[in-house]
């Protein structure tokens, strides 16, 4: 429809375009010429193809449009399309990623799961060993078990065989004690039978002894024998020595006179020993006498040899007297003439002194007059310049003079020219007047003259002092040089005095050296003291915090201490009640409560501990006197009970009724008498009593007798 | 505060000179503590000081006394009347000094009134300082060993004229009956000097 539409616009367009074409046609077919109709027609038809074709190319180019349009449409929806489609996309990612992600997460759940269960089964595959170790260990625990019971089982039988077997052996025992009875008899006969033999023995050895004792005589007398013997033989000894002396006492007289003489001779050297002992000791001292000689020999050589010297020394000294022409003799002269010279050379160093010092006076005089000679000599150069200056000014007067002297001659000789060449009377009394004038200048220049003159002379006489004090200083100069060379002789006294001085200076240098060094020491102690922190208590004070440690240490430390003094003091006391054998007083009791509650608990403990040994001992014990108990009744066949104190009651195990039981008391304490009381059952076996208590006194016999008689009535029953 | 002064300024006022001598004072004294054993070694902890490792207390009440001490120190060192600081050791049992580690202070007086700032640079006086510590350390090889307990105690020597101020008092100067003395490096500030020497108790076997 709308292409319809399109159609017919195109068209009417293309109509109204023919109109005005057709229009244009006829003016320019007015125009143009006739001839040319059919042409036109062409020319018409062509247009008219030219048009159609225009139209044709509109309508395509409409058509273009539209199809451009609807491509555009297209392209809009393809584009709205695309959005939406890459929206769907990325929610589709993200929904993917999101799926991913829970995927991993899943992937990681079982891996989890996974890693769960490998620990499950492996826990139950140690579970299952477990289990099998456990049923091998009850398997073998079972068999321990079935050999245990058949192993008790055979204990069983075993039992059974030895019960048998031990009523054999009592009937045996039986059998045998009354062999035994047999035997005894047999056995009394035969001691009766050792006693006689015992008796003949005795007789016997009676014999043996009475045997032994003679023979022992025997040997005595043997003994006796041989004694006399020897006695013998040692008789016939003695004789032979008997004969021997009787010829040494032959010669005995001769011995004696011998010894005579020897006395003698040993009394004769005895003396002599004494005498040498005496010469000895004579010599000795003769030595030391002699050694002290030689001694004194020797000394007195010596003392000659100073003896000379002290005579070459003396005679020197007489020497020195006489070249010296003093009269030293003695040396009392010596001393004195020492004291004297002593005394002149303090006079002399008095003089000294007075000569140094009046050496200075005059070194200072002499200063002050060359400082005068100089002065002197200045003023004396003045003079002199003044002198000149005088000499020069009056050679000046002289020369003007001169000049005045000619002037004035000149001055007459024009005058007398004047005079000549003019008349007098005219001019005379001026000439008069000048002449007068003239001489008075005249008069007046002599006074200067004289004047000058006499200030030469003068001033000469003036200059003539001047040389004449010039030449006294001059003197004194010389005065004072020769007295400077006295000075330095007495320069050379001096030296002593300059020498003494100079020891002085020493000394004083010593001093100050001894003082250096003592400050010096006293700076080093200084120092040291500084070192070890000495002050200035003046100047400085001490300081320090008073809650130092030291101070906090120290208060502990007392603190501590006065505790423990004091629990020392309570331990003193309570050591002290305890000896008395008192109780504990109540205060000190609190103080043992006190004093370690570590420690009580620890007994706390410790009697927690005991009474559980205490308990588990009873249990045991009970435990114990059980089976113990089962043992006795089980091997003798008695149930012992004890009813009251010192009473024992016996129940056999083959008793034929309950009640029947035996009771036994003690007599002491200790149970070393038993005595059978009497009860029913006990008067129902009044024949085993009689037997085994009453006559054999022995109870369990009674008791044996008593079990096998009940064990064969229920045996027989 | 006086780090800051140290390092706008070249030079070394009198505050800034006070503080680095109170805090040499706190350095060196815990340094004594630790190298004679006075308290258990474990109580100590490392710092870096002077491009020294030092080992610096954590005992809280020695803590506390020390701050208390360093900070009069301080005052009375920016007022020049010090003059001498000594860490007396005694043995707790019958109170024999046994060692006196004496710090001489020379104030130089004027410069409280000068306001220009002297020069020295900060690092000259931490190597000096760092050369009395080191020394401090060195001691330990020569010093008798302390045997018995000990306790120690700072006594500060004041000008005469100074009032006690609160918590403090005037203590005797604890001198050691028979001792050795030993003098120590120094160093200064230019304003404050500091000569360092320990006096320990003579050996009585050697």
């Amino acid at each position: 429809m709308e292409d319809l539409e399109n159609n017919t616009t195109v068209f009417s367009t293309l109509r109204s375009l023919n109109n005005f074409i057709a229009q244009r046609v006829e003016g320019v077919s007015g125009l143009a010429t006739p001839g040319s109709s059919q042409s036109s027609l062409q020319m018409q038809y062509q247009q008219r193809v030219q048009l159609e074709e225009q139209a044709g190319q509109i309508h395509s180019k409409s058509q273009l449009l539209q199809v451009e349009r609807e491509k555009m449409q297209m392209e809009l929806s393809h584009k709205r399309a695309r959005i939406e489609l890459e929206k769907a996309a990325n929610t589709n990612a993200r929904n993917y990623e999101r799926e991913a992600d829970r995927n991993q997460e899943l992937l990681t759940r079982i891996k989890q799961y996974q890693e769960r269960e490998i620990e499950a089964e492996n826990k139950l595959k140690e579970q299952m060993e477990m289990n099998k170790s456990y049923k091998k260990s009850m398997e073998t625990v079972s068999k321990k078990l079935q050999e245990k019971e058949s192993k008790l089982a055979e204990a069983n039988e075993t039992i059974t065989v030895l019960k048998g077997k031990i009523s054999e052996l009592q009937w045996n025992i039986m059998n045998q004690e009354m062999q035994m009875t047999s035997q005894d008899s047999q056995k009394q006969e035969l001691m009766e039978q050792l006693d006689v033999q015992h008796k003949k023995w005795q007789e016997a050895s009676q014999q043996i002894q009475t045997l032994q004792a003679s023979q022992s005589l025997l040997a005595e007398y043997e003994q006796k024998i041989k004694d006399l013997e020897q006695k013998f033989s040692q008789q016939e000894h003695d004789t032979l020595i008997v004969k021997n002396m009787k010829a040494e006492l032959a010669r005995f007289p001769k011995m004696e006179r011998e010894l005579r003489q020897l006395r003698e001779e040993n009394a004769y050297f005895r003396e002599m020993k004494e005498n040498n002992g005496l010469l000895k000791e004579e010599v000795e001292g003769l030595q030391r006498k002699l050694e002290r000689y030689e001694k004194v020999q020797a000394q007195l050589v010596t003392l000659e040899l100073e003896n000379e010297k002290l005579l070459g020394k003396l005679k020197s000294w007489e020497k020195l007297d006489q070249s010296t022409g003093l009269n030293i003799r003695t040396p009392d002269d010596l001393s004195r003439q020492i004291v004297a010279l002593q005394q002149r050379e303090l006079v002399l160093k008095e003089q000294n002194s007075t000569i140094t010092n009046s050496a200075r006076i005059l070194e200072k005089a002499r200063q002050q007059l060359q400082e005068e000679i100089i002065r002197v000599q200045s003023q004396l150069l003045d003079e002199k310049k003044k002198r000149e200056q005088h000499e020069a000014l009056v050679r000046r007067l002289q020369k003007r003079v001169l000049l005045l002297t000619k002037e004035r001659d000149g001055m007459r000789a024009i005058l007398e020219s004047y005079d000549s060449e003019l008349t007098p009377s005219e001019h005379s009394p001026q000439l008069n007047r000048r002449m007068r004038e003239a001489e008075e200048m005249v008069q007046k220049l002599h006074a200067h003259n004289t004047e000058l003159e006499g200030q030469l002379s003068q001033v000469l006489e003036e200059v003539g002092n001047h040389k004449q004090r010039a030449e006294m200083l001059e003197v004194e100069m010389k005065v004072l040089k020769s007295q400077e060379s006295t000075a330095d002789q007495s320069v050379f006294v001096t030296k002593e005095e300059v020498d003494a001085l100079r020891l002085k200076i020493e000394e004083l240098e010593a001093e100050r050296s001894k003082l250096e060094g003592e400050n010096r020491a006293l700076e080093m102690k200084l120092e040291k003291l500084t070192l070890q922190g000495d002050y200035d208590p003046s100047k400085t004070k001490v300081l320090h915090f008073s809650m130092n440690p030291a101070s906090l240490a120290k208060q502990q430390r007392k603190e501590e201490q006065q505790q423990l003094q004091e629990e020392c003091e309570r331990l003193r006391e309570l050591v002290r009640v305890l000896e008395g054998g008192g109780s504990i007083p109540e205060n000190l009791e609190g103080v043992g409560s006190f004093q370690s509650p570590q420690e009580v608990a620890e007994l706390k403990k410790q009697v927690e501990s005991a009474e559980l040994k205490n308990q588990r001992l009873k249990e045991v014990f009970q435990t114990k006197i059980q089976e113990f108990r089962k043992v006795c009744y089980t091997l003798t066949g008695y149930q012992i009970d004890i009813t009251t104190e010192n009473q024992y009651r016996l129940t056999s195990i083959y008793a034929e009724h309950q009640g029947d039981c035996l009771l036994f008391k003690a007599s002491s304490s200790s149970g070393g008498k038993m005595q059978l009381l009497e009860t029913e059952f006990s008067r129902t076996i009044r024949e085993l009593i009689e037997l085994h208590l009453l006559r054999q006194d022995s109870i369990p016999a009674f008791l044996s007798a008593l079990t096998l008689d009940l064990f064969s009535r229920q045996t027989i029953a | 505060m006086a780090k800051q002064l140290g390092r706008d300024q070249q030079g070394i006022t009198l505050r800034g000179s006070a503080e680095i001598v109170a805090e040499f004072f706190s350095y060196g004294i815990n340094s004594i503590l630790y190298q004679r054993g006075i308290y258990p070694p474990e109580t100590f902890t490392r710092v870096q000081k002077y491009g020294l490792t030092l080992l610096v207390t954590t005992d809280p009440e020695l803590k506390n006394y020390l701050n208390n001490v360093v900070e009069q120190m301080k005052d009375w060192l920016y007022k020049c009347i010090v003059q001498r600081l000594v860490v007396v050791i005694s043995s707790i049992e019958n109170n024999e000094v046994l060692e006196r580690w004496q710090f001489d202070i020379e104030c130089d007086k004027a410069a409280k009134d000068e306001s220009a700032p002297r020069e020295k640079s900060q690092k000259a006086i931490q190597d000096e300082i760092r050369s009395v510590i080191r020394q401090i350390t060195a001691t330990v090889t020569f010093l008798p060993l302390l045997e018995t307990a000990c306790a120690f105690d700072l006594l500060i020597y004041t000008d005469k004229d100074l009032a006690v101020p609160e918590k403090w008092e005037e203590s005797g100067p604890q001198f050691i009956a028979n001792s050795e003395e030993v003098r120590l490096r120094s160093f200064t500030t230019t304003i404050h000097k500091v000569n360092s020497m320990v006096a320990y108790k003579k050996d009585s076997f050697s």
